[in-house]
């Protein structure tokens, strides 16, 4: 095969850049992220004849001056990769705003080969494009394409590997004119850069000279250190200062019209448009989506949808994935030995890691709803209707993508979302959507509610998550607010938004996006979470008792054994501690629904199990018919003998686990917590919550596992708690609370360090979350307390 | 309806000095009502908003129409080069047209 040839995609948000990828690389992509910063780079791969095309799917752009990151990355990427081609996306419904990015591309002087998408669209609208004509205009080959259907894919390649082939193309494509003044000062500028003779890169001077002239930060930057910009940055100075004599305008003002004229111009000749006034689909749907009236209820009709959608159709695989990971620690249970190693990999891994992998269809629900809700462009329908409200406390309409993903519907993460807010240019919007975004409701803390909702409000699940979201939404305007008329305070910033036309999205699409996002998920469950588990499994079991106070409890059950097998009642059954061992083994096989390897033949086992099955009285009662043999009193006897003996075990460890280094640290912080009714158990699940949100729930699983008397007995989570005495719906409450708003997750606070720069700002998010949750929680235990609520 | 820019406005946009902004022949772009239609005489604001909207295709001489406003009255939808595009009305208040075609309101 011959050489590799690499292709980037350029293009518009909102221009099907990602579902033309996708169409052209199908399953054979790879998600990353550019070299240094968060900002998602894909790419994939394509066999076309005879070829490997490598596809880098830039940022989308709607321009390639240094506004954002994203424009930085994509410019960069073909500066200095220097890509074989580039193929410009181009929504062809939209084509004098989309070209404007080609015109750039042009003026680089990089290879273009423009992808006309969504022709089907513009067809739609009676917009008519005449392909042939814009490829003779602009001199770069146009073929129409329609990602969705895979139209045009293949003459798309084509022609891109013929363009990647051609030695040189600066001498067909077209470039804007500027007009005599402006190409006046940029033959000038261009001069010195030509004395200078020091080639930047294989960058053409005049796309230097152009962005000298528009006084672009990045590229004088790049030009000073290389060239040294003796005589150049005077003449553009100089340059600078006429045009905007003549203009009364600055040059980046003034070239930017002359683009859109150059555009404009050739539009006229290759595009005829029929009836422009018809109404299109899009406008009919958003008379109703973001009406007056009613637009905010629809808002949070479609809200309510996306729980249901998430609760109750993932409720089944929900079901079966913690039915796996059950069965998983039987088996665990069943070949390893027992002992630490197989309190390791039982109480510690399967229980950590499954309770939180087992709510990862749930996750995966979520994102297909965020998915549906990006791609069909309803998104920035909500930010346009709340706008009005985010401003009023601080934030920005773009926060609201932030916020979404980081959990605005409950599901998100924050770390994406805090890396969301790098499309935002406004920094204290930025700073404090940044701030604020790990009070969301995110997919780890999900586990958490799940639990507690599943326990003590299993009847009004939807109900409770709206609740929920309500609560942390109040909470993220609250927080905004104070924090941006306090540390942050100022005037807000600019808000421009495209509200691209309502589309269907396609079905691989929505997949690969889920997928993506899940597979995060599962990634962060399967690495941080399985570390965290183990630390905390360690945490949570050494140091173990001393010998001496171990012994105790052995002596007390000693004494129990020898007291029991003492009474002359149960000596038909029990004549040793023999027998009572492999009662106890036989019993477990029989509720376990096993057929019993010990004691099946023998016939007072069976008859002593069949009446421990009956409650006490009935015991009492049979025993008192004279055909019955003395089972009763065995039975009675020996329940009593069970009771005492479970009860001691449940003490040891107990006592074990106050005895660990978490267990001590549960306990130091009882103090501080006991206002708001947590007890040690709690504390430890919320000091193990510190390195991920989810651990929550596994310090939980792993603290009452632990405590667990049977472990075999194939109890949730969830129901262990109901019956736990200090549990009540009052407290799964405060402590969904507490968890919603706590300390941000260690994976959190290391991208909040990376996007604000400082520590100083991670420590105020760390402090002022934990205070917050305080303080709430407080309100909501005390508030709950005094009015009676949910005490029962 | 406000008549605009003030001359104190047109000290705020440099680029307006002497124009006839200044002979209030212009409104700005968030007094039109939903409907309504104008072309582009002049984007102020400081130079990053002025480029960013010039890139966006607010270019002189474009036809903009408000489609309608958000729930509670801000921010704005617009129309320009057909597509649709959202602004705050503070935003569009920086944003002067020509007189808007009566017939259209």
């Amino acid at each position: 095969m011959s050489k590799q040839i690499v292709v980037a995609l350029a293009g518009n948000p909102n221009a099907g850049k990602t579902t033309l990828f996708n169409a052209l690389t199908g399953a054979r992509q790879h998600v990353g992220n550019w070299p240094g910063v968060t900002v998602e780079k894909k790419e994939g791969t394509v066999i076309h004849g005879d070829r490997e095309i490598h596809v880098v799917d830039l940022p989308g752009t709607y321009s390639l001056t240094a506004y954002s990151l994203e424009e930085i990355i994509a410019r960069n990427f073909i500066v200095e990769s220097a890509p074989d081609v580039v193929v410009d996306v181009v929504d062809a419904s939209n084509l004098e705003r989309n070209l404007y990015l080609s015109v750039q591309l042009l003026e680089m002087g990089a290879p273009i080969v423009i992808a006309l998408n969504m022709i089907d669209v513009a067809q739609g609208r009676h917009i008519h494009i005449n392909d042939k004509s814009l490829s003779d205009l602009l001199g770069v080959p146009v073929i129409p394409t329609n990602g969705k259907k895979r139209i045009g894919i293949e003459e798309l390649l084509d022609r891109a590997i013929e363009r990647a082939e051609t030695a040189d193309v600066s001498g067909t494509q077209r470039t804007v004119s500027y007009g005599t003044e402006v190409e006046e000062e940029l033959a000038k500028i261009e001069e010195r850069l030509n004395s200078a003779r020091t080639r930047l890169n294989g960058l053409s001077n005049r796309w230097l000279a152009v962005k000298l002239l528009e006084g672009d930060p990045e590229i004088s930057k790049v030009v000073e250190s290389t060239i040294g910009g003796d005589g150049v940055f005077d003449q553009v100075e100089q340059s600078r200062k006429h045009i905007e004599d003549i203009f009364a305008d600055p040059p980046e003002i003034v070239l930017t019209d002359a683009r859109y004229g150059f555009i404009s111009g050739a539009l006229k000749q290759a595009v005829h448009v029929d009836s422009s006034d018809r109404v299109h689909l899009s406008e009919s749907i958003d008379k109703v989506l973001t009406d007056r009236m009613l637009g905010p209820a629809v808002l949070m009709l479609i809200l309510y949808l996306v729980y249901m959608f998430t609760f109750q159709a993932s409720e089944p695989l929900v079901k079966g994935c913690q039915v796996l990971f059950q069965w998983l620690g039987t088996l665990a249970g069943e070949v390893i030995p027992e002992g630490l190693l197989r309190s390791l990999v039982v109480s510690g891994i399967i229980n950590g890691v499954g309770g939180v992998l087992g709510f990862t269809p749930l996750i995966a629900f979520m994102f297909l709803a965020i998915a549906i809700l990006e791609d069909t462009g309803y998104m920035a329908r909500i930010a346009f209707m709340l706008d009005r409200v985010l401003r009023g406390f601080g934030l920005h309409g773009s926060s609201m993508l932030a916020l979404m993903v980081a959990g605005g519907i409950a599901g998100g993460c924050a770390v994406p979302g805090i890396m969301a807010t790098r499309t935002m240019k406004e920094p204290k919007e930025r700073l404090v959507t940044i701030l604020v975004a790990p009070l969301m409701n995110c997919g780890a803390k999900l586990p958490v509610y799940a639990l507690l909702i599943g326990a003590f409000f299993a009847h009004s699940q939807a109900r409770f998550m709206i609740l929920l979201t309500l609560i942390s939404w109040a909470m993220v305007l609250i927080a905004g607010k104070v924090i941006r008329s306090t540390v942050l305070a100022g005037p807000s910033a600019p808000f421009v938004l495209e509200l691209p036309p309502y589309r269907v999205p396609t079905l691989r699409g929505l997949l690969i996006h889920t997928w993506e996002r899940t597979w995060m998920y599962i990634k962060k469950a399967g690495t941080i979470l399985l570390a965290v588990s183990i630390v905390l499994w360690a945490m949570m079991t050494f140091p173990t008792l001393s010998p001496e106070k171990a012994n105790r409890f052995e002596e007390r059950k000693a004494k129990l054994t020898s007291a029991f097998l003492a009474d002359p009642k149960v000596s038909v059954v029990f004549a040793s501690e023999n027998d009572i061992e492999e009662f106890e083994k036989f019993i477990k096989q029989i509720e376990e629904g096993e057929r019993p390897t010990v004691g099946a033949n023998n016939p007072t086992f069976i008859e002593l199990a069949e009446a421990l099955k009956k409650p006490s009285e009935a015991r009492s009662e049979s025993s008192k018919q004279p055909m019955d043999t003395d089972i009763g009193p065995v039975a009675s006897a020996y329940a009593a003998f069970a009771a005492e003996k479970t009860a001691t075990e449940g003490e040891k460890l107990s006592e074990q686990l106050k005895h660990t280094i978490g267990g001590r640290l549960g306990v130091a912080l009882e103090t501080v917590f006991r206002p708001i009714g947590f007890d040690w158990r709690t504390n430890v699940a919320l000091v193990g919550g510190f390195a991920a949100k989810e651990v929550v729930v596994a310090t939980l699983g792993t603290a009452y596992s632990l405590g667990e008397v049977k472990p075999r007995e194939a109890e949730s989570l969830g129901e262990k708690l109901r019956k736990e005495p200090g549990w009540n719906p009052l407290m799964a409450f405060t402590l969904i609370v507490f968890v919603m708003l706590y300390n941000p997750c260690i994976a959190t606070l290391v991208v909040i360090k990376k996007e604000s720069g400082s520590w100083r700002w991670t420590l105020f998010a760390m402090a002022y979350t934990t205070i917050l949750a305080y303080c709430v929680a407080l309100a909501v235990h005390s508030g709950g307390t005094f009015l009676r609520l949910g005490l029962s | 309806m406000n008549r605009a820019p003030s001359q104190e406005q047109c000290a705020d946009c440099p680029a307006l000095a002497g124009q006839e902004c200044c002979t209030g022949s212009l409104i700005k772009l968030s007094n039109l009502k939903p409907g309504q239609k104008g072309t582009i005489a002049q984007v102020c604001g400081n130079p990053d908003f002025r480029l960013r909207m010039m890139e966006m295709g607010f270019t002189k001489g474009t036809e903009v129409t408000v489609v309608k406003y958000a729930p509670l009255s801000d921010p704005v939808e617009l129309v320009i080069k057909g597509y649709h595009l959202t602004l705050r009305k503070d935003q569009a208040s920086d944003i002067l047209i020509h007189e808007p075609d009566q017939a259209a309101a």
